[in-house]
């Protein structure tokens, strides 16, 4: 046997730092691009954002008059939203003070840079540079873990909590984002909201190099669902939490758990009903749930 | 050399770069150059991009407030090093390395033969009753006689630029991650500094530092597992803890990780199961590690891990216990301690020390208090300090009656005139007091720091070096 071996806690720890950080690069992600969608869509914009807090918390959570302002701190800066950006890096941030030792120097030093450039920009919401700047950061921290870490243990539980997060969250964005009623936009602006919702997962240019036409739900849910060569695709996202599980001991189970669960990504289809979609996403998130029970049974401080 | 660098005076403390006569000091002549040629813009430039590598290494401290709500502090320090010739350091690294054989062999003979008590029964009283003397560790036989591994002896140079030993810190001495990340923070940016001087190394430390944890080791294993038990990320030193276990290369870990089985071996719980532990470096205070034991109520702790130790199943270091010597009225019998177990005289002067538990010590000390430095003799961190010279008649009197309750509790020393260097204070050369924490190491053999932590006091006149005070921070180079 190896002769440094990972702690329990420590496995705790790197795998919520991971959840952490990806969740503060989604959120930052999906604020944003709605942000942008605001000033293109002529319709009742604070019924949009409240929709972000539904994705992203809980709205029962929020007790502020909605007013656009209120809205974006509540999902940028409330310290007591446990989906607030400022909440997930403080999250992280927590962490990662266990994970000195266990980072490259430069991840580490990354790390901190995220954390002071967020707390001393001012707080606003006019503009989204503070997005931008956040999610540049975290895009940089996975940078260097990808590119500088040896890949052990700590690799593994990184990438687990990070592929976990992402697939969490992008299967909250399909259930809210695309069955969510249209009432209130019409059909001529089913192309742009597509658009956004690529643009939230940073898929836009991934997905019109696949696709010249317009977007449609009938090309695009496929692609987010199945599409395994997108990394912000639910199959891709499955993909990535089976190699580290491979490579850890004890995971059989999770592993049986997760290839059931790609069998039924896969087969799902372009015209699967919205009932059908939305019976897939319950089970999906179910199934997810049920893979980090049994992460933590196997690997963390019980 | 002609001075235009620095414009104050120096002439009642020891400035270590200004002589008497206000001259720069030979040594000196390199740094003062360097720092003379700088433009005002410059010197801000240096001063700048020294916080902001402070900033993104991420060395902080954490310091409590009243309200026992926390904050973490960016480290403090100066980019004017703090420069002692190696002829001295020599001389000081030979008495550190005498003191900490003899406070050594004090510990061990506090808890078996007690010869050295029953020759000092003023000291045996202190002893046998202070909160920092274990009975349970009496017939315990740590690895090679060695209980406290790991020490941090303060050093101050007077108004003649001596060096004396201010106190001797046994128990969980922190600092060492400071004094590396400094030395760090310096080469990245003052790197043409350090063209100038033959600055002697200091990066083996934790090399250093794991040959002795792995020498303290009973067990026979090739591959020895090593800890460090921290209290966890809110204590103020966890930045420290979590550095050097990555500088070592070895678990940094909490109660939690840990536990005693049936027979008495230690272990930590893993990913792939538990694995045997044969040396914990605690970094906690002994009372706090076994509530079956000590302080019951400890979370902090590890249920068993006494009789595990006491059974040689595992080793704790520094050992539970050897805070005995780390007491401000035992500090005042190191002298007599060398003589009596070393058959040598000290190498190091130390600061006169009134005790006040010998009523004659007391006596001078109720009548000369506006002249003397009271100190409780089991705080740290500098809390609790009286300097008689500058407290008011009322502080006096209250002090007096603090005493007088409980004399046993203070000793008092003289107060000697810091050495002052010149340190950075809104972009100025303002000289400030500092004092020198090195560390030594024992185990087989004995290792001391080249330079140490040197900290400065950074309000005007004032002498309190700590940094949960206020104190910054300077690199300390031995040169050649």
């Amino acid at each position: 046997m190896d002769n440094t071996v990972m702690l329990s806690s420590t496995a705790e720890r790197i795998y919520w730092m991971a959840r952490y950080t990806e969740r503060v690069e989604n959120t930052s992600r999906l604020i944003n691009v709605n942000f942008d969608l605001l000033l293109d869509i002529p319709h009742d914009e604070i019924s949009d954002l409240v929709h972000l807090i539904e994705i992203t918390s809980s709205l029962d959570k929020f007790s502020k008059k909605p007013t656009k302002e209120n809205i974006l701190k509540f999902l940028i800066y409330d310290q007591k939203n446990s989906g607030s950006i400022k909440y997930c890096l403080e999250m992280s941030k927590i962490n990662s003070r266990y994970l000195r030792p266990l980072l490259p120097k430069t991840a580490w030093e990354q790390f901190n840079n995220m954390h002071i450039s967020f707390l001393s920009s001012y707080e606003q919401t006019n503009n989204s540079s503070i997005l931008h700047e956040v999610i540049r950061d975290s895009q940089r921290f996975f940078a260097i873990v990808s590119d500088a870490m040896a890949r052990n243990d700590v690799y593994n539980f990184i990438k687990l909590g990070r592929f976990i997060e992402r697939a969490d969250m992008l299967s909250r964005l399909i259930e809210e984002q695309i069955l969510r009623k249209e009432a209130y936009v019409s059909k001529h602006y089913e192309n742009l909201q597509w658009m956004s919702i690529l643009k939230s997962i940073n898929g836009y240019e991934s997905f019109k190099i696949l696709n010249k036409e317009e977007l449609r739900r009938i090309n695009v849910l496929p692609f987010i669902i199945k599409d395994k060569n997108f990394p912000r695709s639910l199959i891709y996202c499955l993909d990535q939490t089976i190699s580290p599980l491979k490579e850890l001991p004890s995971s059989k189970e999770s592993l049986k758990v997760i290839s059931k669960l790609k069998d039924a990504t896969k087969n799902i289809k372009a015209i699967s009903t919205d009932k059908q979609i939305k019976d897939f996403v319950d089970f999906f998130q179910k199934v997810l749930i049920d893979v980090h029970i049994l992460v933590s049974k196997n690997y963390f401080i019980n | 050399m002609n001075n235009k660098w620095l414009t104050y005076s120096s002439n009642i403390f020891f400035d270590e770069y200004l002589n008497k006569n206000s001259k720069i000091r030979k040594g000196f002549l390199r740094a003062s150059l360097f720092f003379s040629s700088l433009k005002p813009k410059e010197k801000k430039y240096y001063i700048e991009s020294c916080k902001s590598a402070i900033n993104s290494m991420g060395v902080t401290f954490r310091v409590y407030d009243t309200d026992n709500e926390f904050k973490d502090r960016q480290w403090p320090l100066d980019i004017i090093p703090r420069i002692i010739n190696q002829k001295d350091w020599s001389t000081v690294q030979k008495g550190l390395n005498q003191r900490t054989k003899a406070l050594n062999l004090f510990i061990s003979d506090v808890y078996d033969k007690q010869g050295f008590l029953e020759l000092n029964p003023v000291l045996k009283n202190l002893v046998l009753k202070s909160s920092n003397f274990l009975p349970e560790c009496c017939g315990v036989k740590p690895k090679n006689n060695i209980w406290a591994n790991i020490s941090g002896i303060d050093l101050i140079r007077d108004h003649n630029g001596k060096f004396f030993v201010l106190e001797d810190n046994l128990r969980v001495p922190s600092g060492v991650a400071y004094m590396l990340e400094n030395r760090n923070i310096m080469k990245r940016v003052v790197p043409e500094l350090f063209n100038e001087y033959e600055v002697s190394p200091i990066d083996d430390y934790p090399s250093k530092l794991y040959r002795c944890l792995v020498e303290s080791s009973y067990t026979t294993s090739k591959y020895k597992t090593i800890v460090i038990l921290t209290p966890g990320v809110y204590n103020s030193a966890y930045f420290e803890h979590a550095y050097l276990a990555q500088q070592m290369g070895i678990e940094l870990v909490e109660a939690s990780d840990l536990y005693v089985a049936k027979n008495n071996t230690v272990f930590m719980k893993t990913i792939y199961g538990k694995k045997r532990v044969d040396v914990i470096y605690r970094r906690i205070d002994d009372r706090f590690i076994d509530p079956l034991i000590w302080y019951k109520n400890s979370k902090l702790g590890i249920p068993g891990l006494y009789n595990a130790w006491k059974q040689k199943k595992v080793s704790i270091v520094n050992a539970p216990g050897s805070g005995v010597a780390d007491d401000k009225a035992v500090y005042a019998f190191v002298p007599k301690m060398i003589r009596y177990f070393l058959n040598e005289e000290p190498v190091l002067s130390q600061v006169k020390t009134y005790v006040c538990a010998f009523k004659k010590d007391l006596e001078f000390v109720l009548n000369n208090i506006e002249t003397l430095v009271l100190k409780p003799v089991n705080e740290s961190g500098g809390y609790g300090i009286l300097i008689g010279p500058k407290a008011s008649k009322t502080e006096l009197n209250k002090y007096k009656k603090k005493i007088l309750d409980n004399p046993r509790n203070f000793v008092a020393q003289p107060l000697i005139r810091l050495s002052t260097a010149p340190t950075f204070i809104n972009n100025k050369e303002q000289p400030r007091h500092l004092d020198l924490r090195p560390f030594t190491l024992a185990g087989k053999n004995f290792f001391v720091t080249n330079g140490g932590l040197t900290r400065v006091a950074m309000k005007k006149g004032s002498t309190i070096v700590n940094s949960s005070q206020g104190g910054g921070s300077k690199d300390t180079w031995i040169i050649q």
